[in-house]
């Protein structure tokens, strides 16, 4: 549905994140695309025409969880701000469904909650029992987890990510459940991004996703309380992208061959290509989710047409150009 | 969908986006009825539902939940007022401009098998309510509606409604009946059976619910929220009721009114 003319073919788009080979660098930024919702709003077959290259679904948590009282979310100055806590159905559910959206053509990296490491490593076990006893064609073609240390708005995440000790822990208890790609999502809120980097990847990450939304608040104009229920919320879009492209590249410059996923206020493919430049392996879009339905092709198609523009053959040759000396 | 028996099995929704150009805008002090040629959201429309509306230029990211208030042959109309930034500038838009629009989305109002309808509007939230006007009327219901406003600038909305019989009340007394919705159904002779139908702002629809339930009816309220997705993926826009939370955009914006906690 993109208004914009057909990219160029001959554009080689495809990246390898670690051992998961991905058609091209978008996914979708965890909590901000549901495929089984779109499905229902979709005259096409959306499981097959799904846009992103893999699938990031919201972040799944050994228990149910019915998240933050509203209201959970509104617009900042070019940005969104959120507090959703998480709301999730829990492990158990969230399997049961699987079977609603096994014919996705796309992998699936599985974002995972908690508040302690055996919290976490009790979804990942949950899941790859399920998934070594599901009959072919029954379950989405899972690759992977997004361990998420890194949510503002639940007592427990933040705390997590902030504290490379805790992060290694929750890496530590997963790896050990699970031989499939790890990621874990890095907060944005600390001193120093790398040091939840390195004690992740310390404890057996098999790669890193930054950054997460940034802890902060909106009044009420009327009564100038805060807006949201949780008080405070994550920030997201525009407004943080030149904070997450700096996080980014100290990321990339700290662990130079290590499997990244950089995200924060992607809109165009501009901005993923420097996302890219940065040492991004993919890139994850978040808030233009909610802008159209249409974004995900939009932004791919401009970023095939700045690789293009640029001479570059494929997209791996723009990695890492803003970390030179 | 999924846990709302009650409501409209047989809607439909589409995300998908529709560019849409204004082929007639009514300016109403702070508020605007524009009407878009929307040929796919208006065959697949039902009243309740509504549609995120992107705002044009620089500067807004999200798009606007807006209740459809008519959808005919062709054409939506929408029923807008300027509270915000972004809603402010959807008000100025002028004929023949383009708007990108998304919908129809959420839930619709359920009409079947109604005889006698009493619809309940306070403010914008006036605005679902003609769209079910019309179509209750086009299957034979009888359709009585008490529209509240805040004061005469606010009652300048009064003048996109046709619906024929048709109450206000202004709370400033400048227009219709001094006080709220609630002074003009006290004055209302409700045949038994009557389904209510309700939106407005909470303090309303608190009322609307302890009078509906006094007076042994039922209804359905049309509840509005913050929105980022508006396509039930972000879990944003949620309401306590009496089946926990529930997503306006997805299970709502229509509940019954025995089920919501205002």
């Amino acid at each position: 549905m993109s208004d914009r003319r057909p990219p160029a073919p001959e554009t080689d788009l495809s990246v390898r994140l670690g051992p998961v080979e991905l058609a091209h660098p978008l996914v979708d930024a965890s909590g901000t695309l549901d495929v089984l919702e779109y499905a229902r709003r979709y005259d096409g077959d959306y499981l097959a025409d799904f846009p992103y290259a893999a699938y990031v679904p919201k972040t799944v948590t050994a228990d149910p969880r019915t998240g933050n009282p509203p209201p959970r979310v509104t617009e900042t100055p070019s940005g969104v701000i959120n507090a959703i806590g998480l709301e999730n159905p829990g492990v158990h559910a969230w399997i049961a469904q699987l079977g609603e959206w096994a014919a996705l053509r796309a992998p699936v990296l599985v974002s995972v909650g908690g508040n302690s490491p055996e919290q976490y490593a009790a979804v990942i076990s949950a899941l790859e029992a399920h998934l070594a006893a599901a009959p072919p064609g029954t379950v989405p073609d899972v690759r992977g987890y997004e361990l998420n240390v890194s949510c503002p708005n639940v007592v427990g995440g933040l705390q997590i990510g902030a504290d490379p000790t805790a992060t290694a822990e929750v890496v530590g208890a997963c790896r050990a459940a699970t031989a499939r790609f790890l990621l874990t999502k890095l907060t944005p809120n600390v001193r120093d991004v790398t040091e939840a980097g390195a004690a992740a990847l310390g404890a057996g990450a098999d790669g890193l996703s930054l950054v997460n939304t940034f802890k902060a608040m909106v009044l009420d104009r009327d009564t100038l309380r805060p807006f949201l229920g949780n008080r405070t919320g994550g920030l997201c879009g525009p407004a943080i992208k030149p904070i997450a492209l700096r996080m980014v590249a100290e990321v990339a410059r700290a662990f130079p061959d290590t499997p990244l996923v950089g995200m924060g206020g992607v809109m165009t493919g501009l901005d993923a290509l420097e996302f890219i430049a940065c040492g991004a392996t993919a890139v994850a879009v978040g808030a233009a989710n909610f802008t159209s339905f249409e974004a995900p092709q939009r932004i791919l198609a401009e970023l095939r047409d700045e690789v293009a523009a640029r001479g570059f053959g494929t997209v791996g040759e723009a990695r890492g150009i803003a970390l030179r000396a | 969908m999924s846990g709302s028996g009650q409501t409209h099995d047989d809607h439909r929704q589409w995300a998908e986006t529709s560019h849409c150009r204004v082929s007639a805008a009514r300016h109403l002090g702070g508020f605007a009825v524009l009407e878009l040629i929307a040929p796919r959201i208006a065959r697949r429309a039902a009243p309740g539902q509504f549609v995120m509306v992107t705002v044009p230029g620089e500067g807004y990211l999200l798009r606007r939940p807006i209740s459809l208030f008519s959808a005919e042959a062709d054409c939506i109309a929408l029923l807008v007022e300027a509270r915000g930034r972004g809603s402010e500038r959807l008000t100025r838009l002028e004929v023949g401009d383009v708007v990108d629009v998304a919908g129809p989305l959420g839930s619709a109002f359920p009409t079947q098998g109604v005889t006698n309808a009493l619809l309940v509007g306070g403010g914008i939230g006036c605005a679902p309510l003609q769209y079910l006007a019309d179509e209750l009327a086009a299957a034979g219901a009888h359709v009585t509606a008490a529209l509240g406003f805040r004061d005469f600038r606010a009652a300048r909305a009064v003048g996109a409604f046709t619906i024929e019989r048709l109450s206000v009340a202004t709370e400033d007394g400048s227009v219709g009946r001094a006080g709220t919705v609630l002074h003009l159904l006290a004055a209302l002779d409700v045949a038994p059976g009557t389904t209510v139908y309700a939106c407005g702002p909470t303090p309303m629809i608190a009322a609307v619910q302890r009078w509906t339930f006094h007076e042994g009816l039922r209804g359905y309220v049309s509840l509005e929220a913050h929105m980022a997705c508006g396509t039930g993926s972000c879990h944003g826009c949620v309401v306590d009721t009496a089946r926990g939370k529930l997503r306006v955009c997805s299970e709502g914006p229509v509940f019954r009114l025995d089920e919501v906690t205002p």
